[in-house]
């Protein structure tokens, strides 16, 4: 960046750390920080200030936090004390960095509303259902357009006892909607379904070191299928049929799930018919992509791409994911175990789906056996098996049935079986001729 | 998100009569072409008779130009660099044969206003008279649901994308026809898609005498289309060329320093881009973050 467009940020700068610094040495941080050493002028600036001991404590962070109510957060808080009831409460463990790691996460609230928090350095506090605390120096983001409290390695938790929270009422009833099965999608609140239970069993779970018995299973209605989960014991049992008042969804990896919570009421309905398929659950991608993902699902399209990673591959011999130049991501250089598998784009028209095809149906799909791809690459290399199936399978048509979930790069499906699909062309033009005909 | 394009089942008839484009105004955003009947287009995937081919290009870098016919007319492929496997898989081809390819699909505009739509593969496979066959039912399905989306439409006053999608139309379904009516100025011309939609019949079925009442001759589409010189110079936008750019600073950095800058003006020179322009679009690239200096005589993706 030259001179002149520093300017407009030196004056920012001035503005900010008043005659704490003069314009030269200013002048010569910011070179430093643009030209030296390559960082953002958003960086750049932030540190100087950090530097030079600015006081905005409206623009930039500082030592001084501000202090807000769950209602007035953006999102976008750096450094902000919301005191707060904590309205639920999990321990979870996640990987970071490849490293197991337990996080605290739940729901706060205070009279102006509730908000998801996490906590990423929990220690030994133990946060109470139910009590009240003073979250300090926490920073803000957004997903899915809601703000997440975060309380990181800065961050404090004090208890505050003497502080009584009252939260406002929730007002589900009014936020239940009534929906088709096949609409849910991730990210929906409350919701009110009626269907079939198809399947139904229990487990015991421990769950914040409680025994409890949970319920799961499938429910389906015309539309669609999903899996459910029941916290308590509403009696349930297969084959009947059911109106769900206030379930709400939660999402396993864009796999919407229903879950009957606290609040959930379950009464018994006259019997649910037309109930789907729940042997075949077909959808185009573009349903796909609406709703995020689920369980089992058919689709039908063509094979538009062949990815890197096809062919053959190596499996670590303990965790079974797929190696990368002679090493697993977790248990370092191993001796891999072969496979063959497939990375395709299937598209239908309405939209494209990624889709990972194991061994079994790569053979089956590209008539290549492992033990083919084997024989070929031992004279010809690895990358011309790449290219063979991939000359197998690209442009077929293909039926392929298996859980589906999205991410920021869209729908993909982990197969679970796939068929070359043969359709009767003269059969549907002859279809299709007779519906032209007609409108005509 | 960044979810992959779909790839559009169109008929050369209505992909060549489209004249529209949503072109990009931000980095990463994908161009589209909407075509008459709604189609919003990135991607697509034809198919039929290769019926020609040549390199334009040299031995070392060849750029393929090819013509694809199907039964209402014909798609304009071209085939540079950036389409390595499509580019090796089109010079083992030998027309005329059958071959199915998917590509993103660029429109250019004459200096007289004419509007060309080309194809570049991604992949280009060489098929079987029945997967043609399949492509041609898939597409003609494809095109009756688009004529008859529009017409339906057409028969709804002023409705706005929200009741399309209420009427249960996809969202992007619902864009592309409320944004073909809105800006197309004349109604699509029905009897084209028809007469399309015959001739697919009429193929797939030649038993049945299909007639739904429509002449034979199809097209009035132009016999050669004008594309600037392999491809590059003149008609590049601005994304064009970063995306150029990129990619040659991709394949320059050979030890993770960087591109060094004579080797990248050399190569950028071969591809039609004056010093003068690569010095412009670095300096794009570097302002939007997406490429450095390590130091003056390399230039370095980040």
């Amino acid at each position: 960046m030259v001179n002149e467009e520093l300017t407009p940020h030196i004056q920012e700068l001035q503005r900010v750390l008043g005659d704490k610094i003069d314009e030269e040495q200013l002048e010569m941080e910011l070179n430093k920080y643009l030209n030296e050493y390559h960082v953002s002028i958003d960086a750049a600036k932030r540190g100087i200030i950090r530097k030079y001991g600015g006081t905005d404590t409206a623009t930039f962070v500082t030592g001084n936090s501000l202090i807000k109510k769950v209602a007035e957060l953006t999102g976008s808080e750096q450094n902000v004390d919301i005191t707060a009831k904590v309205v639920f409460v999990d321990e979870k463990e996640i990987t970071a960095k490849g490293i197991p790691k337990k996080i605290v996460s739940g729901i706060i609230g205070d009279e102006t509303g509730t908000v998801s928090f996490t906590v990423w350095e929990p220690g030994a506090m133990v946060l109470a259902k139910g009590s009240v605390y003073i979250f300090r120096n926490c920073y803000c983001k957004t997903w899915n357009d809601k703000v997440q409290v975060n309380i990181g390695n800065r961050g404090k938790i004090e208890a505050a006892d003497g502080i009584k929270i009252d939260l406002p009422e929730r007002q589900i009833s009014a936020s239940s909607s009534e929906i088709k099965i096949g609409n849910i999608k991730d990210g929906m609140g409350n919701v009110t379904v009626t269907g079939k239970i198809m399947s139904v069993e229990s487990r015991e779970i421990t769950a914040r070191g409680e025994q409890k018995t949970v319920f799961s299973g499938i429910i389906a209605d015309d539309s669609g299928k999903i899996q459910f989960s029941a916290w308590s014991d509403f009696g349930i049992k297969e084959g009947e049929s059911l109106c769900i008042k206030n379930a709400y969804i939660r999402s396993w990896k864009g796999i919407p799930q229903l879950n009957l919570g606290d609040r959930c009421e379950v009464s018994r309905v006259d019997a649910v018919t037309n109930v789907v398929d729940t042997s075949t659950n077909k959808k185009t991608v573009d349903e796909i992509s609406r709703i995020g993902g689920g369980l089992d699902i058919t689709l039908d399209g063509l094979v538009v791409d062949v990815r890197q990673g096809s062919g053959i591959i190596r499996r670590c011999p303990q965790c079974n994911r797929s190696m990368l130049n002679g090493a697993c991501t977790t248990h370092g250089m191993v001796e891999g175990i072969m496979d063959l598998r497939l990375k395709v784009v299937i598209d239908d028209g309405t939209g494209a789906i990624g889709a990972i095809i194991n061994r079994a149906d790569t053979e089956k799909l590209t008539g290549v056996t492992l033990q083919a791809a084997q024989g070929l690459a031992s004279i010809k290399g690895e990358g011309v098996v790449g290219r063979e199936i991939t000359s197998k399978i690209l442009m077929k048509r293909v039926t392929v049935t298996g859980n589906v979930m999205s991410d920021d790069y869209g729908p993909s499906m982990i197969v679970k079986s796939a068929d070359i699909l043969d359709i009767d062309i003269e059969a549907e033009a002859n279809a299709l001729l007779d519906e032209v005909e007609a409108s005509l | 998100m960044n979810a992959r394009e779909t790839a559009w089942r169109v008929f050369a008839t209505e992909l060549n009569s489209s004249t529209l484009e949503i072109k990009a105004t931000e980095e990463k955003m994908p161009s589209y072409i909407i075509s008459p009947l709604g189609a919003k287009i990135n991607r697509v995937l034809i198919s039929g008779v290769l019926t020609e081919k040549e390199n334009v290009g040299s031995e070392e870098e060849p750029m393929w130009r090819g013509r694809v016919q199907d039964v209402s007319g014909s798609f304009f492929i071209n085939i540079g660099k950036f389409q390595p496997e499509a580019s090796a898989a089109i010079a083992d081809l030998e027309a005329p044969c059958f071959i199915a390819a998917v590509g993103r699909v660029r429109a250019y505009t004459t200096d007289d206003g004419r509007t060309f739509i080309t194809v570049r593969p991604e992949h280009i496979v060489k098929i079987d008279e029945k997967i043609r066959n399949d492509w041609i039912l898939e597409t003609a399905k494809s095109t009756w649901k688009r004529l008859k989306d529009t017409k339906k439409v057409l028969g709804m006053g002023d409705a706005t994308e929200k009741d399309l999608i209420d009427a249960g139309m996809s969202p992007v379904e619902a864009f592309g026809i409320t944004y073909a009516l809105d800006n197309y100025g004349n109604l699509p011309d029905s009897t084209l898609y028809l007469k399309t939609i015959q001739a697919a019949l009429r193929m797939l079925l030649p038993e049945r005498n299909v007639d739904l009442g429509f002449p034979e001759d199809l097209s009035d589409e132009p016999d050669e289309i004008e594309i600037p010189e392999n491809g590059n110079a003149g008609g590049n936008n601005a994304a064009q060329l970063e995306d150029m750019i990129l990619n040659l600073l991709e394949e320059l950095d050979t030890d993770g320093k960087g591109a060094p800058r004579e080797e990248l003006e050399r190569r950028a020179e071969a591809e039609g881009i004056s010093s003068i322009e690569l010095e412009e679009v670095s300096n794009t690239l570097m302002d939007k973050g997406l490429v450095y200096e390590p130091n003056l005589r390399y230039l370095k993706r980040i």
